[in-house]
Formats: C-alpha cells, structure tokens, sequence
C-alpha cells in the first residue's frame, strides 16, 4: 500500500469530503477530487479501496450513532483486523467523529424526515373594537403565519385566525403533546 | 408579491384561513436505511383549514421536539396576550 496512504496527516480532510458527500448531501466530492486534492501521489486504482474502507467506517459509526466506549471498541478492533486501519488513523477518526457527531446525526434526522417541517412561525395579535354596525366590542384575534416546507422546495404560507376560544383549544391540544412527551422520556 | 418573512405580520396583505381542527402524532424514528440508530421523537401535526370559500383542505408538517416546544411557547404568548388584549 502507497505509504501515504498509512500516514493520517490527510485522512482527517479526507473524512470532511466523505462527510459532505455521504451526510450532508453536497454534490460534485467525486473519488477524484478527494483523491487529487489530498492524495495526489497514490494512484486511482490503490485509492479507491482505501477510500471505500474510510467510508464504510465512518458509516458503520454513523448508523451506530457510537458513544465513545462504542467508538474506542470498534476502532480497536479494526487496527487488530488484516487490512484495518493503523493507530494513528484511528486517533484521527476518533477525534472526527467527536467534532462532528452532532452534526452529522442532524443531517441523518434530516434525511429521515420526509414531510414538510415548519420553518417559521410569525403571529400578531389585533383587537377588534367595536364598529357601528356590529355589536361586537373588544374581539381580540390572533393572526399567526407558519411557513411550511422543506429544503429545496418554495414553502407554503398559511395564515391563520384565531380568536381566544380557539387559541385556548390549541393551547389545550399542545398540553397534551407535551404529556405524552413527559412520558416518552421518562426512563423506563 | 408576498413580502418575504419578517417579524411584524402585516396581515392585510395575507388572507387568512380559520383552523377547523389540530391533530397530532408523537413519533419515534426508530431506524433508518441510511442509520440504524436514530432514534429520535418528533411531533407529526395535521391542520384542518378552511379557506374564505369554505373549502377544507389538510396540511401536515413535522417537528423536531425542541421545534415543538417553541411552537408551544409562542402559542402561550399569544393566549397570555390575548387575554389582556
């Protein structure tokens, strides 16, 4: 194996390309540039196992979502492993993923979630006073805008009334989500 | 045009739908086929809405737990307001 390939001084910038690419979603990290960029001495053909094996590392410990003893096991054991990593790479990966775990499992929660989220939220007050023709006095009504919508795509903008009767209903049903949300994290 | 997103609410410009009904749904993404390991809740919410016509129609969204509590924060502003008003 091309010594460069054993070393770990680029493997940390090879582990942010992987993570862009295979996390993030951001395109045009082909095997070629990672490869030109931090490699350029190794050819294409001993670079892509070795690319390969980094990835299927990093996703190993992704879908694990490891905590850190998880971390040290699985990295012990694929130094120990024929055509494993050295101590040094595993230094260095253990070290990428602390820095980057969060973001890296906001980015799968991400993915996972298919329906539309609620990107903003904007709402007002208005007190309607009392008019002529009307024997309403003092109607107080809240104008709430949720922006609808998810990455990619234009959102939708809803606008809703809401009159006091209606915000107390809301604020009841809201209540109840967050029972049930006690509940669910509630040690079992 | 509609104005893009600003803290005042001008809701003159905006025609307003009235809220039939709030239903919601505490989720749990269990696992995934990009992370077996997710293991993450979230609060899945269906708006009924009709518009000035009548016309009902659903609209659903998801939100991260932390996102539902800001919603839920807001909302008791606005009924503490509301209130007073």
């Amino acid at each position: 194996m091309a010594a460069e390939l054993e070393g770990s001084k680029c493997l940390s910038g090879l582990l942010s390309g992987l993570a862009q690419d295979t996390f993030y979603g951001h395109p045009g990290i082909t095997e070629e540039l990672l490869r030109s960029q931090l490699y350029p001495e190794v050819s294409l053909e001993e670079f892509r196992p070795f690319l390969e094996k980094m990835k299927g590392i990093l996703k190993s410990i992704a879908s694990a979502d490891m905590d850190f003893n998880q971390l040290e096991a699985f990295l012990t054991a694929q130094t120990k492993k024929q055509g494993g990593i050295t101590s040094e790479q595993a230094a260095v990966i253990s070290k990428f993923w602390k820095s980057h775990k969060t973001k890296i499992r906001e980015s799968l929660m991400n993915q996972s979630c298919w329906d539309r989220g609620l990107r903003s939220l904007s709402w007002r007050v208005d007190g309607k006073s009392q008019s002529r023709h009307s024997a309403q006095i003092h109607t107080p009504v809240a104008i709430m805008e949720l922006e609808i919508g998810k990455s990619g795509q234009e959102s939708e903008f809803l606008c809703l009334e809401f009159d006091e009767v209606k915000v107390n209903q809301v604020l009841k049903k809201l209540s109840e989500v967050e029972e049930s949300i006690s509940t669910l994290m509630q040690p079992a | 045009m509609e104005e893009s997103s600003e803290q005042q609410l001008d809701a003159k410009s905006k025609v307003t739908s009235q809220l039939i009904d709030f239903e919601w749904k505490l989720g749990m993404a269990v696992s995934s086929d990009s992370c077996r390991s997710l293991k993450y809740p979230y609060v899945a919410v269906m708006l009924k809405v009709a518009d000035h016509s009548g016309q009902v129609k659903n609209k659903s969204f998801e939100m991260t737990i932390p996102q539902f509590q800001n919603f839920y924060r807001q909302f008791k502003e606005i009924a503490a307001i509301i209130e007073t008003v």
